[in-house]
């Protein structure tokens, strides 16, 4: 490879994955060179980028910019919606707000209010007082997302100081909505979103870093040319007891690792 | 002999050919369809007029030798003829490429200057299956390319690589291994005290425990060294459930993450990898923003530099291998308390 200009090496780099290539820059001068150009970060960009994306300022090269996804989710459509990218692959990464979450009773303050943390993107979560019917349901266009790759959405929650009524598991589903084939009745899945409630049943709730839990509402693999949205929701509206204390941050959809 | 005086004795061959000559004065012919395939031989054929006949052979780059030239041409030999199906090109394709690498390099070389970038993109496909996942070290045994960075240089693109609290350790190595080289310049005699092993145990296991950055102090006697060292051999399980409560009841951004790090970081260490403690020889440093601690004083210097320079070599060799691997052995999955903590992986920045 002595032999090789660095445009060959920029070449055959960008045919690998975002973490080859910043392993590889540390193999001699010439790797680091071309591990550093814009050819190469510009095919691990996405080729299509949200509408209403706008690159953040002061980032000159493509891999700045490609780094700066990865760690600084971007806000789209105002406040509702957050722009990333996955750190290996560079898949697109999408975080719904609980604004931009339908949640049934929502706008009812006796029962949610809304109020702002520190350290979390969007400028609002809702925090549950109190509810007997708990219905959350958010919807995404799946052209949004990276082609040939398989997602999960991911609900992402804590408690206040008093939750209560979550001992027993809710009721999750993730559907492609496709408005040709509406005889498709999808099985929900019961999740617990409490950790220590005899969580036999599906998937438990697990402590991300930003402090936050998120359980897996489903998972599904976004094809080229897909169309439709995903609706992902998760409720529990049978049982006879009140919910209370439930903060919820949002959806994330991210590729699965 | 004329071309027109070739066309007479052998009236069987109407084919023609473009005369090529390489770098090392050899000239060869070859079918006018099969050059032509190769754009820049097009071109100078179309552009300038040369090329046929053995006098006016069209001068080839340097990076392209007979060997490399004859296998190209096997390529377009192949892949000129319009009526072959998208399957038999592949198939051919697969079979082509099936060389060692040294060749494959020459050949990308030689079709990238002779513009041919369906051959080029074959041949780089291959090189890049050949390159992923592979250390540096290997990459450079594979290529013979010469290890021309500095160790800075090298210890630089692993903060990007993995969303990983060691990165934070790596972080400040790097900075202060910055600065060291800094200062080294300024600096004549190096003496190495004693207490420097201790000193440099001491914080490692404070940053091993985990204890609130903030607290921990600058100045350190043995006696806290012992206790400290205590400490880390007795339950993890206390520490990890101390930090716990460290991290619900932190409200700080950075503060949190830090704890977290430091959290993921201590249990990471201790169950996955304790032999990565002894490598990790730092100084003591402001974990805020990776700063460096002022106050080591010149007499460290030499051997910090040394304990960097062995970090980074174990970097390269076990943790960037495992880098390279699928699903990396360092997920911090342990039930300290009963807790089932993950790190949700590499995926969108969680802050």
């Amino acid at each position: 490879m002595n032999n090789l200009p660095e445009d060959c090496i920029a070449k055959i780099l960008s045919l690998t994955t975002p973490l080859d290539v910043c392993r590889l820059s540390a193999v001699s001068s010439i790797f680091r060179s071309a591990a550093g150009s814009d050819d190469v970060w510009n095919h691990f960009l996405p080729a299509d980028f949200p509408a209403g994306f706008a690159a953040p300022a002061g980032l000159p090269t493509r891999k700045q910019l490609f780094f700066s996804l990865v760690d600084n989710p971007l806000l789209i459509n105002g406040t509702l919606l957050s722009f990333s990218l996955e750190r290996k692959s560079g898949n697109k990464c999408y975080m719904m707000a609980a604004r931009a979450l339908n949640i049934v009773w929502g706008h009812e303050q006796r029962y949610w209010h809304w109020i702002s943390l520190p350290n979390t993107r969007f400028g609002e979560v809702a925090e549950l007082i109190m509810v007997w019917w708990l219905e959350i349901t958010g919807k995404i266009n799946i052209t949004l997302l990276s082609d040939d790759t398989l997602y999960a959405a991911y609900f992402v929650f804590k408690w206040n100081h008093s939750p209560y009524g979550f001992r027993q598991p809710v009721e999750t589903s993730l559907v492609l909505a496709d408005t040709e084939s509406t005889d498709n009745v999808v099985q929900p899945s019961m999740i617990s979103l409490m950790q220590d409630s005899g969580g036999e049943e599906g998937q438990s709730p697990v402590l991300r870093r930003d402090g936050w839990y998120e359980v897996e509402l489903g998972q599904f693999f976004k094809r080229r040319g897909d169309l439709g949205e995903i609706e992902m929701s998760l409720k529990e509206t049978k049982g006879p007891y009140e919910k209370k204390g439930l903060i919820v941050y949002g959806i994330e959809i991210r590729p699965v690792p | 002999m004329s071309e027109g005086e070739m066309a007479i004795i052998k009236p069987e061959m109407m084919k023609s050919y473009i005369w090529l000559e390489t770098a090392d004065g050899s000239i060869q012919q070859v079918e006018q369809e099969v050059a032509m395939f190769c754009p820049m031989i097009c071109q100078e054929v179309i552009q300038k007029g040369v090329g046929s006949s053995k006098n006016y052979a069209i001068s080839l780059p340097q990076r392209v030798n007979p060997a490399m030239l004859s296998l190209i041409f096997d390529y377009c030999r192949f892949h000129q003829v319009p009526g072959r199906s998208n399957k038999e090109r592949k198939v051919y394709d697969e079979k082509f490429i099936r060389m060692d690498t040294k060749r494959l390099c020459e050949l990308t070389s030689a079709a990238d200057s002779l513009q041919l970038k369906p051959l080029v993109d074959l041949t780089s496909r291959a090189l890049a299956r050949i390159i992923e996942g592979k250390t540096p070290e290997e990459i450079r045994e594979i290529f013979h390319l010469p290890d021309d960075l500095t160790e800075e240089e090298k210890l630089e693109p692993l903060k990007n690589t993995m969303d990983d609290p060691r990165i934070r350790l790596l972080n400040r190595l790097y900075a202060k291994k910055r600065k060291e080289l800094k200062e080294r310049e300024k600096l004549k005699s190096v003496e190495v005290e004693e207490h420097v092993d201790e000193r440099s145990v001491d914080d490692l296991l404070s940053f091993i425990n985990g204890r609130d950055p903030k607290v921990v102090k600058t100045s350190k006697s043995k006696k806290k060294n012992k206790k400290r060292k205590e400490q880390k051999n007795g339950s993890s399980n206390g520490t990890c459930e101390a930090l716990e409560k460290d991290l619900h009841n932190l409200d700080s951004k950075s503060q949190s993450a830090e704890i977290v790090d430091n959290t993921a970081s201590c249990l990471g260490d201790v169950s996955n990898l304790p032999s990565m403690e002894d490598d990790i020889f730092t100084p003591k440093t402001e974990f805020e923003d990776g700063y460096i601690d002022d106050e080591i004083d010149p007499a460290l210097k030499e051997l910090l530099d040394r304990e960097v320079e062995d970090f980074a070599r174990r970097l390269n060799s076990s943790w960037v291998l495992s880098i390279g691997q699928e699903r990396q052995p360092v997920n911090f999955s342990i039930n300290g308390n009963g807790t089932s903590r993950r790190l949700t992986g590499p995926a969108a920045g969680h802050k």
